[in-house]
């Protein structure tokens, strides 16, 4: 479970980035974060990660706080960022092992999990291969892989399909359903309203910082009272925020 | 096509220079810094045209008093090509392939004559900031101390204008030529590294049997008794430093002048060959450098592959391994550890071949006390001098790009990341710090335990330079960059290593020459080293205690 409570943020003094943010992503959820570019998608991310110090507020992750517990809470998730080029130096075993490493993953664990995720994932036979000779699609599914050895609880990831073939994004559609099945939690931002339609149970859309709704797509239109595409929805509310 | 190369030699040379800016830095305080910055490479660049001003004006002196003072513009010319001759094979090989803005240039309707101009036009620009503080400088004072008339300031600057043409001309050929089988090869990291080295070796190897005049002691002998004879000596050092030479010192104005032409030309045609051979060979390494390499899927050994490693053994590992196959990294950051006291061997034979041909280079017995401060603080700032160039810790943080968030995600206390990060530094001071003492130790044999107080002093300052180096990079680190060269090469934070390096070696030498005659010299080592181990203990601290606050500007 990720609760986010009262964050705020500001990159400039007087102007936040982050509005007084207030969510809940439960146990068996899979959550999807919408809102325009330059809303505050990946603030929200980099703050929830660790990755930036909200000014006002907290972040729980099962429990423990991102500011006051940080390694605790950073054991509860893995996270996958929006851009995959990482460690391009490094080949594709070495940076999952590195991971394994750091996770302290066992010898024998290890070895089923890599062997399983890049088999489903189907760049197994790469692995041997500098991550620099990847394509982009691959490079996700590197990353993907990464967090996934761990098997955390909580998944958060930014734009997950960006660069991913049908069937990897379909793979990991299939797999982020079968982690919320299991009563963990997978929170996710994305730009594609379709994705979002039909994978999450709930969304939030933020828009200028501030989170302008959250709910099913059910309570969305039930809220404008209007039989509208997710599109349309999308686009009244966050222009209505105008 | 002269209009399409001088804009494309300007946008190339902006372009970089635009890259030197640090990222996410707020409008209001761009001003407030830039103002500051600017003062800070004022003072860099008076401390170092200082440092290069006192020393040349007391050697000029000395040459005076034995009327040999033209020895020392011969000796300034040539330092300037063997410089610039050794920099811009490094500068060509970023310049001409690793730099990123070749995608965008190379579909563009421009002919590779043009691009390969335009190119080395910036890799000209940028030597000429050498060949100001190693040439203006002293052929200035030069000039004032010899009270040389208006003729003399306008060949100084024709030649530092175009005398290091040819040097980079060369290198850059060198590179072309070389780069130009890059695509015949399957691993291009390896091969770039391997062309890299390989140059390097033919340009010192070239160096060294060009300088190799095989003058006899008659012949010494008599160039030393006429008046500005030993200039004689350096003529046929490199193929243009005969006519600089001549250009700049010759008494009589019209030969004077015949021979800046006879530069200037030389210069245009060797410029115009260059670029007719270069057009042929650029595309060849250019394209080739682009593509990434066939895809191949190589099969791992399962047993070993899967197997469970410490954190501090699979984080440094994964530092070294980022550091080693990337060329450019390893090249900055790894190579100039390796290369310095490798030139110091080098130079070390040359000086035994030349004690073979009768000129005294038994340095050992030239100082018979080996134990004095001033031996063990020249030990020590000349190790200080070598540590100014290795970047890896002012750059650790900043060559993990836009991934350097990754070190705030993961759940390893961030001091502790700090602590690996830091690591490949100490490993490649201490190892540069090891390889000097032996050098030196080989050739003036001091006393072991004096020797071992100086090898531990040394390797206690590259600890300290090394968790200082990364509070610079902490607090200034350059995230968004487009190609690695930017990381280690347009990047002001590198200006950091050498002031601290100044300030230390003018500590030492304050600190020397105060308690010098005072106390023993084992004492003043040690109390060097302990001090050195008290400030990394301070610093280090300091860094755990404002940890989170340091990485404010990683996100």
């Amino acid at each position: 479970m990720i609760k986010i409570n009262n964050v705020s943020k500001s990159y400039v003094k007087g102007k936040k980035s982050i509005d007084d943010l207030n969510m809940e992503i439960k146990d068996g959820e899979i959550f999807g974060f919408l809102g325009p570019n330059g809303a505050g998608k990946t603030t929200t991310i980099k703050i929830i990660t660790g990755i930036l110090n909200p000014d006002e507020g907290d972040i729980l992750i099962d429990g423990k706080s991102i500011t006051k517990q940080p390694l605790e809470a950073k054991r509860e998730f893995g996270f996958v960022p929006d851009s995959p080029d990482m460690f391009l130096k490094l080949k594709g075993i070495e940076y999952l092992n590195f991971l394994a490493d750091i996770y302290e993953i066992p010898n024998e664990k290890r070895k089923e999990r890599i062997e399983t995720l890049t088999k489903k994932f189907e760049i197994y036979e790469n692995l041997n291969s500098e991550i620099q000779s990847y394509s982009h699609g691959m490079r996700q599914k590197v990353v993907i892989c990464g967090v996934l050895l761990n098997n955390p609880r909580n998944w958060i990831l930014d734009e997950p399909m960006t660069g991913l073939d049908p069937k990897s994004s379909h793979d990991l559609k299939e797999m982020m359903r079968e982690h919320s099945k299991n009563g963990n939690t997978v929170f996710f931002s994305t730009h594609v309203l379709e994705v979002a339609e039909k994978l999450c149970d709930r969304v939030g859309i933020i828009n200028k910082g501030k989170l302008v709704f959250v709910g099913t797509f059910e309570e969305m239109k039930n809220k404008f009272k209007e039989n509208k595409s997710l599109e349309d929805l999308f686009l009244e509310i966050t222009e209505n925020e105008e | 096509m002269k209009s399409k190369v001088i804009s494309l030699t300007k946008v190339i040379f902006k372009n970089s220079f635009q890259n030197m800016e640090t990222a996410k830095s707020t409008n209001e305080n761009k001003n407030k810094k830039s103002a500051g910055m600017i003062i800070l490479y004022a003072f860099v660049f008076i401390y170092l045209a200082g440092i290069v001003g006192v020393f040349s004006n007391g050697v000029i002196k000395e040459l005076i008093e034995i009327n040999q003072e033209q020895m020392f513009l011969g000796l300034i010319l040539l330092a300037i090509a063997f410089l610039v001759l050794i920099q811009s094979i490094f500068s060509a090989i970023n310049i001409l392939y690793y730099s990123k803005d070749n995608e965008y240039i190379l579909p563009l309707p421009i002919k590779p004559s043009q691009i390969v101009a335009a190119k080395t036009n910036v890799l000209l620009l940028t030597e000429y900031f050498v060949v100001a503080i190693i040439g203006l400088i002293p052929l200035t004072i030069y000039g004032i101390l010899t009270s040389a008339n208006i003729l003399y300031y306008i060949s100084m600057i024709v030649i530092l204008v175009t005398f290091p043409i040819i040097p980079t001309l060369i290198s850059s050929l060198l590179v072309l030529i070389v780069m130009s089988f890059a695509k015949f090869t399957k691993n291009r990291n390896r091969f770039q590294l391997i062309a890299t080295i390989f140059i390097l070796v033919v340009v010192c190897a070239l160096s060294f049997t060009v300088n190799d005049t095989n003058t006899t002691p008659e012949q010494l002998v008599a160039m030393i008794t006429k008046a500005n004879g030993l200039v004689e000596m350096l003529r046929g050092a490199f193929p243009t430093l005969g006519m600089a030479i001549e250009g700049i010192t010759n008494v009589n104005a019209v030969s004077q002048l015949f021979n800046l032409l006879l530069l200037v030309v030389t210069t245009a045609v060797v410029y115009a060959i260059y670029i007719l051979i270069g057009q042929k060979l650029y595309l060849k390494g250019a394209v080739g450098n682009l593509s990434s390499g066939k895809k191949t899927k190589k099969k791992f050994d399962k047993e070993k592959a899967f197997k469970k490693s410490s954190l501090t053994k699979t984080y440094v590992g994964k530092e070294l391994k980022t550091l080693i196959r990337n060329p450019i990294f390893f090249m900055q950051c790894v190579l100039p550890a390796i290369l310095f006291p490798i030139l110091m061997i080098v130079l070390t034979f040359a000086g035994i071949k030349g004690e073979q041909n009768g000129v005294p280079t038994d340095i050992a017995s030239m100082i018979p006390d080996k134990t004095t401060i001033y031996l063990g603080l020249a030990i020590l700032c000349s190790i200080q001098f070598f540590l100014m160039f290795i970047y890896i810790s002012a750059t650790a943080i900043s060559r993990d790009g836009q991934n350097a968030t990754f070190m705030k995600y993961i759940p390893v206390p961030l001091m502790k990341q700090i602590d690996y990060k830091v690591i490949p530094n100490i490993i490649m001071t201490t190892f540069m710090s090891i390889l000097t003492v032996v050098i030196v130790e080989y050739l003036l044999r001091i006393p072991i335990v004096y020797i071992l107080l100086i090898t531990i002093a040394a390797i206690m300052m590259g600890v300290l330079q090394s968790y200082i180096s990364i509070i610079v990079d902490l607090k200034k680190p350059k995230l968004e960059w487009s190609s690695e060269y930017a990381v280690v090469k347009q990047n002001m934070n590198l200006i950091w290593p050498v002031v601290l390096g100044m300030l230390n070696i003018t500590i030492i030498v304050i600190l020397t020459l105060l308690l010098g005659n005072f106390i023993n010299s084992y004492i003043f080592i040690l109390l060097i080293a302990v001090v050195y181990l008290l400030l990394t203990m301070i610093v280090r601290n300091y860094i755990k205690k404002n940890i989170t606050k340091l990485f404010d500007k990683i996100y």
